[in-house]
């Protein structure tokens, strides 16, 4: 979850090691796909929040097919022609795609970027919001 | 972006303390060193970086919306305040520091000082 290889994770982590024995699922989710995303779900709106650092605007293509999200993302290497001492940071493509729990109205999706850090917001679709029936 | 670095202990869940450590490269050029950090989630002004007794410290304070747990479903990651040093030689002009964030990635640009710089020896005709 955001964090740096240690050692001794694996090792201290104990409940992680018995969750895994039984499971395989693992308490911290650490081996997740990139991009990694928060969702957000308040009423009517769902809030995604990609972590995207060095991706300009340009490299990210958010997708909406059904009720089935897609967020693809190319990370450009900038690498300089020089020697380096230190090269810990990774680039590449991503993709991921997020299953919507219910459809979601697709003329008013919003997404920005902003330092580093894709948001994309969702309302529902007025067809699947509950409606009063009027009896006769 | 997966060397999302840093280690995630239980006293490290106070948002307030400093407990990210972005990944970082550096490289060397004739005239300077440039480090760029991955930092998502902090705007310009949340940057600190100060130069003290050869040590480079640079701070940054996350966005308080993206720390926010409220009304979450799902969660792939955790962000907070990040912190790195670095120990650097006495060659770094200090004067001459300077640094951008784009995208949230982090440029700091550290020029040698004159006498750091490589020079061209010439040969003489004898």
């Amino acid at each position: 979850m955001f964090t740096t290889y240690d050692l001794l994770d694996d090792v201290l982590t104990l409940r992680d090691m018995v969750d895994r024995f039984f499971d395989e699922v693992s308490t911290t989710r650490r081996r997740v796909e990139f991009p990694y995303i928060n969702v957000y779900e308040k009423d009517d709106d769902i809030v995604i929040r990609a972590i995207a650092p060095g991706v300009s605007s340009s490299d990210v293509n958010v997708q909406l097919a059904d009720n089935t999200l897609t967020i693809e993302m190319n990370r450009k290497e900038d690498y300089a022609d020089k020697p380096y001492l230190r090269k810990e940071r990774e680039f590449g493509s991503y993709k991921k795609s997020i299953k919507l729990p219910y459809y979601v109205d697709p003329d008013r999706v919003e997404a920005t970027m902003n330092n580093g850090i894709l948001t994309i917001k969702l309302t529902k679709h007025e067809s699947v919001k509950p409606r009063k029936i009027t009896i006769n | 972006m997966a060397t999302q670095v840093a280690k995630r202990t239980d006293r490290n869940l106070d948002k307030k303390d400093y407990c990210l450590v972005p990944p970082v490269d550096i490289y060397e050029t004739d005239n300077e060193y440039v480090l760029k950090a991955d930092m998502p989630g902090v705007p310009k002004e949340n940057i600190e970086i100060t130069f003290n007794n050869n040590e480079l410290e640079i701070n940054g304070k996350i966005d308080e919306a993206y720390t926010s747990s409220d009304n979450l479903t799902y969660r792939e990651f955790t962000l907070c305040n990040y912190n790195r040093k670095f120990l650097v030689s006495d060659k770094i002009n200090v004067e001459g520091i300077t640094a951008t964030l784009e995208n949230g990635v982090l440029t700091v640009t550290l020029p040698k000082r004159e006498e750091a710089k490589p020079k061209k020896i010439e040969i003489k005709a004898e």
